[in-house]
């Protein structure tokens, strides 16, 4: 085991708070999946239940080692995703439109899940070690070029929202590491200047999803209905919501994808603005943490890893939310701890690992 | 941590508490402004999507007469309100549509996932039953009648093995991938294709389901449409059949195997046949008997599965059989190929040969005296052939027996389901009982028998190259697809397969020998009453098995007219004794109706 010194400087509030989202996410889950499974209605509960506990044994793991041991192999997470990325291309299962699995036997796995966390690892150590080409324009490009290829495999999955995920934690972490933000008005002044070039690329079920978006009437039969299905049943649950179990939308299945993208509506239903809030205090105070433990750690990288984290969480819960709500367009991008999946389950959890485990070494240990 | 950064994450925290801040109060004005709305809406959600299906494509013949259809019947569905389905009101459907109140229950739950859609409980419901739902509307809350169509096969079970069924199963996993490289994807619960065109050619003809947004009542009438998106139709699909053919062939083989039942036959009553263009590779008629009709599969079906004669199965392309004296063209082109016989060599048939100790005779051992190439094909000489067998050798046979295009299927990709075949061979006998070969089943295969065994259409391609002249096209049924606006998506071309290359000679030796057979003294003379030139080959095969109490079966396989081949074609009669009688009447009837022989006959009588 690790040194007893370490507990000293060990974050509980962090890991209460995300076991309490994860609990959270169980109860609504489970209200979610009512009657999805006729054998067995508590199904859905228990594999994510599982998948709860993968995850702190994988945060138990990734605290003992010393994250400076991630900095060291960070390059090899680099490699690693872009083959099983690149897997997913060649072998992934089709579902929707979108090959994004990997069957792995036991579950289906999403490496673009965890292609989110190595984003966020290897950028921040291109930026430790290459600290002074933040200060110039025209010597950022290597940043740009890390970014590039991780996101165009994304891209051609087709997988929009994590692609955008990408780029949102890009920026959050360029920002942090001192990058002038005139700098950064450049760079999405020229990204927005391309986007005519990005729109021909799309697929169409993701043009159809912008353009419902902006104009719901586009698609009445499809994600327009989703959407609208989606606002009755968040607006009608009022301020104090239906009560658990008891949301009619839910429990007639009205909801697509109820358990996984949607979970959010079921919630909002059920347990009204109280509900809704809670959970977004409950977001909030975990990204806090992430940020302080962040500005605490004894060195830059750290600092930026949980940049790169509380950046990703923010960016999921305000799409995710956005979307069943009506604020953002549907993107498939899963509430972290609450959306039913492995995946998304097991990344979030060694994200926290991973901000526990700069939190606790924060200090030079005395000897 | 420096300062810089820290200021940073200052600004940091503000954004996302800016975030945050901007949900929530997205979240207040949803949940606590616009609640009452939202919450009217919910208390009354009867939004419902009412799926419009798309008529499927229809199926024209070479001519453009409609083969399938599409007519409008009553489909009665369930619609979710809000509160479950009373078991009154199941009970009284299950007595109203005479379904099963588990059937019933059990379409309900297989569409658990997708509430928001109607439930199709049965679709093509008597006008009596749908009369007496709609004045019994009150009683039964949630239910639907919808106008949907209904696939409709004009001619029955005429052509049933090429146009195929409609019905709500699976398909083969192989299939689902098939259509899936075609970027087309089935739902379970849809009507689907489940063999012939329907089944190969459902993308194209399925089109895309349309559907209205309505808001219904407490009774589950739609009050109020929103939105309307109309479904795009499926592709027609023209074929190469020529319908008053088709239907000319299959009467005729129903006719001969009712014939050879009345003459107390009792193991007839399957037969199958093929007519293409030897020009294109066209398939002009496609035929195999027992047949079912398409638009009773469904009641039909428990009976159509206990028939031993397997109606089911199209015995055209599914099936192979022994082929016989048919075979003997093959043996006749390897022994002129080879230069083993002269064209004007004879040899002696004394009705009798004893060759390696086993003893094989002409049929009804008659002995046809010295004969060459030519008359040993017009008279169908066993002897003759077993001589040429023997001196071409099993191996040479084997050769051209496939350079005909038997032992592989002959490319017909527009229904599923062809078979191989069997080549006879050394190899494929000692794979099977791992024994030697001996010559004299040399003999056996050069007659058509031993382990020979092909499909009809085979038998029709293989005829067709003879009139060709070694032209192997690839057979085809669909001649072009055309979508709902009129444009043409796809027009079939003949397409050359396989050319079999042999002397001129050669050809027309042994087309000579075919003419003959078709005039007086020849086998077929049956077929001399016919004003056009016939060239043809019977065949009487024996039957599996050594028990000659059970009839051979009767092939014949012809083309005319022989100066310009317009049409190849092979019979097939299942235990349909000689082939000089019974498929050479069928024969005789198909070429009347194509070449319009008899048919001013008739009308002068009437």
């Amino acid at each position: 085991m690790f040194d007893r010194r370490l507990l000293k400087n060990f974050d509980y509030v962090l890991l209460i708070i995300t076991l309490a989202l994860c609990f959270y996410g169980l109860v609504v889950l489970s209200s979610a999946t009512q009657g999805l499974s006729s054998s067995d209605p508590l199904l859905y509960v228990r594999k994510q239940a599982t998948w709860i506990g993968v995850g702190l044994a994988v945060i138990l793991l990734v605290i003992s080692v010393d994250y400076i041991n991630i900095y060291r192999w960070s390059w090899y997470f680099y490699v690693l995703k872009l083959i099983s990325l690149g897997l997913v291309l060649f072998f992934g299962r089709d579902t929707g439109g979108a090959s994004r699995w990997i069957d792995l036997k036991i579950f289906d796995f999403q490496p673009s899940e965890l292609a989110k966390l190595i984003v966020i690892i290897t950028l921040a150590r291109l930026l430790v070690d290459c600290e002074e080409r933040r200060e110039r324009f025209f010597s950022t490009w290597p940043f740009f070029l890390l970014l590039l290829p991780p996101t165009l495999l994304i891209f051609m999955q087709p997988d929009l929202g994590t692609a955008l995920v990408f780029l949102v934690i890009f920026f959050g972490m360029l920002y942090m590491a001192g990058v002038p933000v005139r700098y950064m008005a450049v760079y999405t002044t020229a990204g927005l200047a391309a986007f005519p070039l990005l729109w021909s690329q799309l697929i169409h079920y993701q043009k159809m999803r912008l353009l419902v978006f902006l104009n719901p009437e586009v698609d009445p039969l499809g994600y327009g209905y989703q959407l609208m299905q989606s606002m009755i049943a968040i607006g009608s649950g009022g301020i104090r919501g239906k009560g658990l179990y008891a949301g009619t939308q839910a429990r007639l299945q009205f909801l697509p994808e109820q358990h996984t993208d949607f979970i959010f509506s079921v919630l909002g239903e059920e347990l009204g603005l109280l509900g809704g809030a809670l959970l977004l205090v409950l977001y909030f105070c975990l990204i806090y943490r992430i940020l302080k433990i962040g500005s605490y750690s004894k060195d830059s990288f750290g600092a930026l890893i949980c940049t790169g984290v509380a950046t990703m969480i923010t960016f999921q819960v305000l799409v995710n939310v956005g979307m069943t709500i009506s604020v953002m367009p549907v993107t498939g991008l899963p509430l972290p701890f609450m959306s039913y999946g492995g995946s998304s389950m097991l990344v979030n959890m060694l994200s926290i690992g991973v901000v526990l485990n700069v939190g606790m070494r924060r200090h030079k240990i005395q000897f | 941590m420096d300062k810089k950064m820290l200021k940073r994450t200052r600004f940091f925290v503000s954004l996302i508490m800016l975030i945050f801040f901007f949900l929530c109060a997205r979240l207040a004005y949803l949940q606590v402004i616009q609640y009452e709305t939202y919450w009217s809406r919910a208390e009354k959600n009867r939004l419902r999507i009412l799926p419009i299906t798309a008529p499927r494509g229809e199926i024209f013949d070479r001519n453009n007469r409609q083969i399938v259809t599409n007519r409008p019947g009553f489909t009665v569905s369930l619609v979710d309100l809000g509160d479950g389905y009373s078991d009154e009101t199941i009970a009284s459907l299950a007595v109203l549509l005479e379904m099963e109140v588990g059937e019933i229950r059990h379409k309900i739950r297989s569409q658990y996932y997708r509430r928001w859609l109607p439930i199709r409980l049965k679709t093509d419901v008597p006008m009596q039953a749908v009369a007496e739902i709609s004045e019994r509307r009150m009683e039964l809350p949630g239910v639907l009648i919808e106008v949907q169509p209904i696939r409709n096969y004009v001619y029955g079970n005429f052509a049933a093995h090429i146009l195929g069924y409609l019905s709500e199963g699976t398909v083969a996993a192989w299939v689902e991938e098939y259509w899936q490289q075609q970027n087309y994807r089935h739902h379970i619960g849809e009507l689907v294709g489940q063999a012939g065109l329907e089944l190969a050619w459902e993308p194209m003809l399925r089109g895309i389901d349309g559907g209205i947004q309505v808001e219904v009542n407490s009774t589950g009438q739609a009050i109020a449409e929103f939105e309307r998106v109309e479904p795009q139709p499926g592709h027609d699909i023209y074929l190469t059949i020529d319908i008053p053919l088709q239907l000319a062939v299959e009467r005729a083989l129903q006719e001969s195997v009712e014939r050879l039942r009345e003459e107390g036959n009792r193991y007839a009553g399957e037969a199958a046949a093929v007519v293409l263009d030897p020009q294109s590779g066209r398939i002009l008629a496609m035929a195999s008997i027992p047949s079912y009709d398409p638009n009773t599969f469904h009641r039909d079906f428990p009976e159509l599965r206990e028939d031993r004669r397997r109606p089911l199965v199209n015995k055209a392309i599914e099936e192979h059989y022994p082929v016989g004296s048919t075979f003997k063209m093959v043996t006749a082109l390897a022994a002129l190929e080879e230069g083993v016989i002269g064209r004007n060599e004879r040899v002696f048939c004394a009705g009798t040969v004893t060759r390696y100790g086993a003893t094989k005779s002409c049929f009804r051992e008659t002995a046809h005296g010295a004969l060459n190439i030519v008359e040993a094909i017009t008279k169908s000489c066993n002897i003759f052939f077993y001589e040429m067998g023997l001196r071409v050798g099993m191996d040479n046979l084997a050769h051209y027996s496939r350079e005909f295009g038997f032992g592989s299927r002959v490319g017909l990709r527009d229904i599923f389901g062809e078979k191989k075949g069997i080549v006879a061979s050394k190899e494929y006998k000692r794979d099977l009982y791992n024994e030697p070969w001996y010559p004299a089943e040399t003999m056996d295969a050069a007659i058509g028998q031993s382990f020979q065994s092909f499909t009809p259409l085979q038998m029709a391609n293989y005829v067709s190259m003879i009139a060709n002249k070694g032209i192997h096209y690839r057979p085809y049924l669909v001649e072009k697809v055309v979508d709902s606006t009129g444009e043409v998506v796809m027009l079939a071309e003949p397409e050359i397969l396989y050319h079999l290359e042999a002397q001129q000679s050669t050809w027309e030796t042994i087309q000579l020998g075919m003419v003959r057979a078709t005039l007086p003294g020849g086998t077929a003379s049956r077929l001399a009453v016919l004003p056009v030139s016939v060239a043809g080959k019977t065949g009487t095969a024996q039957a599996a098995g050594r028990d000659s109490s059970i009839p051979s079966h009767s092939l014949f396989v012809a083309y005319a007219p022989v100066e310009n081949a317009e049409i190849a074609l092979s019979v097939f009669v299942k235990h349909g004794g000689t082939g000089g009688t019974t498929a050479v009447t069928v024969a005789l009837q198909i070429l009347e109706q194509y070449f319009q022989i008899g048919l001013n006959k008739e009308e002068a009588d009437s």
